[in-house]
């Protein structure tokens, strides 16, 4: 297959878990990639085993917290590729495990988890939505949770942050509209994960998706509008009728 | 050739960007300087949709700022501050200055050997025979990353603190390159943009890496050496030229690239080095409207500013700006000529 051909992506968080997946299901497209992750070696994994399938990958270490690593990884994607077409902002901080509640939750790990999962994907659509914009073309994928719209006892600064972001999500929406830009929030769905093991480890993995399963609802979202700015990934690809 | 006008009030010069002065990016002033009625007027950057219209196009650089002081390590064990201003076949042609305010130039020494962040940078192996301020430098890293990894924005005198370097980028911003911001086009914002766009006036890119617009040397400043700068007209903008009643450059830096790539005589695609000086009685065959920002009236930029507008027109324009406190450089106000 051969949807993304030509088309350059950008992930972060794209060392493990949906991250990760979303990377394989875009290279497997033959979209060129720029990837980000915090942790250098398990980056190089990822991006070693990209290329050895043909994928063009550009490999960025880099904490999205960090402004200067995000103007980085946009100046690097430019600087290798010229564009950006999708950018997929995925990386996420869950925040202290177990998980407490709100009541017990340290402020510093609430703000962090804040400028993680809301301002670092604010950050970096707004240093490459640009190009976008003047080339009339593009789409922002942030990745948001079911935490986001229901109430959950301890899933504290995680859902609040999820909730911000659909928010951004939902604004920014309307304010591309007729602009050939699009951005959506996806819900992947409760999915067999690092990031699941810490906040629910007593889970059966047998009941989570497979990172894999979701990261095609990413794949169908960046080549076609689904007319709605917040989609759950199971509703994309569960089977018409 | 400088203009007949008096030093510019050192307090007109802008020391942070209009967002971080409580003002929107796009609410700046704008003067209008009209050729054809010889006359010079005043208005707000935002509205600048009303001098334009369908069939006009706004022809941007989208090169990205990199942050250009680069901290490196000298083999005595002192600090420099190196400030690329072409770089080259791995070389740099760089300024090597203290690493603190007023920034005078260092002397390098040939074969001397530079780190930056522990990690070797390159070793000196000449100065450039043309502007001999610029040190050539073998650089073995790559560019970008190591500029984003530990460099800063260049910073002049009239701006304090430092800011940081989104500050610096303009809306259309896209590859990284440039050791100063194409401050030109950086009063648009995107509500503006897609408003102007929604009216007709079309939007094309160049790309041009800007250098250094000093040496940190008065007496040298004067003299105006010119460099080379990377620049690149893409075919779609040239078809653009094609279509377009007026084409409006948004700084001097896209009269450089279309102008460059127009010396024979007509606009072509064109990817390389340019070299071109524009100054007064240089012919005009692509750009009709220049969009610029202010700059010293020592600057070459006016020289620039001369092959559109007559002496006398521009020595009103800047003694209105002046008297009406208009604020200059990066951070500053507008000015189009139309």
């Amino acid at each position: 297959m051969s949807g993304l051909r030509g088309k350059v992506a950008i992930v972060t968080g794209a060392s493990r878990g949906l991250g990760r997946a979303i990377a394989v299901s875009f290279a497997r497209e033959g979209a060129a990639l720029a990837l980000c992750a915090r942790g250098p070696d398990a980056l190089r994994v990822t991006v070693k085993e990209l290329r050895a399938a043909g994928a063009e990958v550009l490999e960025v270490v880099g904490d999205v917290r960090d402004a200067r690593d995000i103007e980085r990884l946009a100046a690097l994607t430019f600087d290798r590729f010229g564009r950006a077409d999708v950018l997929v902002n995925n990386a996420s901080e869950l925040g202290p495990t177990p998980l407490p509640l709100l009541a017990d939750y340290p402020p510093g790990a609430f703000a962090d988890v804040l400028r993680v999962n809301v301002e670092a994907a604010f950050r970096l659509t707004q240093a490459v939505i640009g190009d976008m914009l003047r080339r009339g073309s593009g789409v922002v994928l942030n990745v948001s949770s079911d935490v986001a719209v229901s109430g959950y006892p301890s899933w504290g600064a995680y859902a609040v942050s999820k909730a911000a972001l659909d928010a951004l999500t939902r604004t920014w929406a309307a304010e591309l509209v007729g602009t050939g830009v699009r951005i959506h929030a996806v819900d992947p769905g409760d999915m067999d994960t690092a990031m699941h093991r810490a906040a629910l480890p007593e889970d059966d993995p047998a009941s989570l998706l497979d990172p894999a399963y979701s990261a095609e609802a990413f794949v169908r979202l960046a080549l076609a509008d689904p007319g709605t700015d917040r989609v759950r990934a199971t509703d994309l690809l569960a089977p018409a009728g | 050739m400088t203009l007949a006008v008096a030093a510019l009030p050192p307090e007109l010069r802008a020391s942070l960007p209009p967002e971080l002065r409580g003002l929107r990016r796009d609410r700046v002033r704008l003067m209008i300087v009209d050729r054809a009625a010889n006359e010079v007027r005043h208005t707000r950057f935002d509205r600048i949709g009303e001098h334009l219209g369908t069939g006009d196009l706004l022809v941007v650089n989208t090169s990205r700022t990199l942050p250009a002081a680069i901290p490196a390590l000298r083999a005595d064990g002192t600090l420099v501050q190196l400030r690329p201003c072409v770089r080259r076949d791995g070389e740099w042609h760089a300024l090597a200055v203290e690493p603190l305010p007023p920034h005078r130039n260092v002397p390098l020494v040939l074969g001397e050997r530079l780190t930056t962040a522990e990690l070797f940078l390159g070793v000196v192996v000449g100065r450039r025979a043309d502007i001999p301020l610029l040190w050539r430098i073998a650089v073995e890293l790559p560019d970008v990353a190591l500029m984003t990894g530990v460099g800063e924005p260049i910073r002049y005198s009239y701006v304090p603190e430092p800011v940081p370097l989104e500050h610096y980028q303009t809306i259309f911003a896209t590859r990284p390159g440039s050791a100063e911001t194409p401050s030109a086009g950086r009063a648009f914002s995107w509500e503006l943009a897609i408003a102007l766009r929604r009216e007709g006036v079309a939007l094309a890119e160049v790309v041009l890496h800007t250098g250094l617009s000093s040496y940190q040397d008065d007496e040298f400043d004067l003299e105006h050496r010119l460099y080379e700068e990377w620049s690149e007209v893409p075919e779609d903008t040239v078809r653009a030229v094609g279509r377009a009643a007026r084409v409006i450059a948004v700084g001097t830096t896209v009269v450089r690239a279309l102008e460059g790539a127009a010396r024979d005589g007509t606009l072509r695609p064109w990817r390389g080095w340019t070299d071109l000086a524009i100054r007064e009685g240089s012919p005009l065959r692509v750009a009709h409207c220049l969009l610029t920002g202010l700059h010293e009236p020592q600057a070459s930029h006016w020289d620039l500013l001369r092959a559109f507008v007559g002496a006398p027109l521009l020595e009103r324009a800047y003694a209105e700006a002046v008297e009406r406190r208009y604020l200059w450089h990066e951070f500053g106000d507008s000015m189009l000529i139309l």
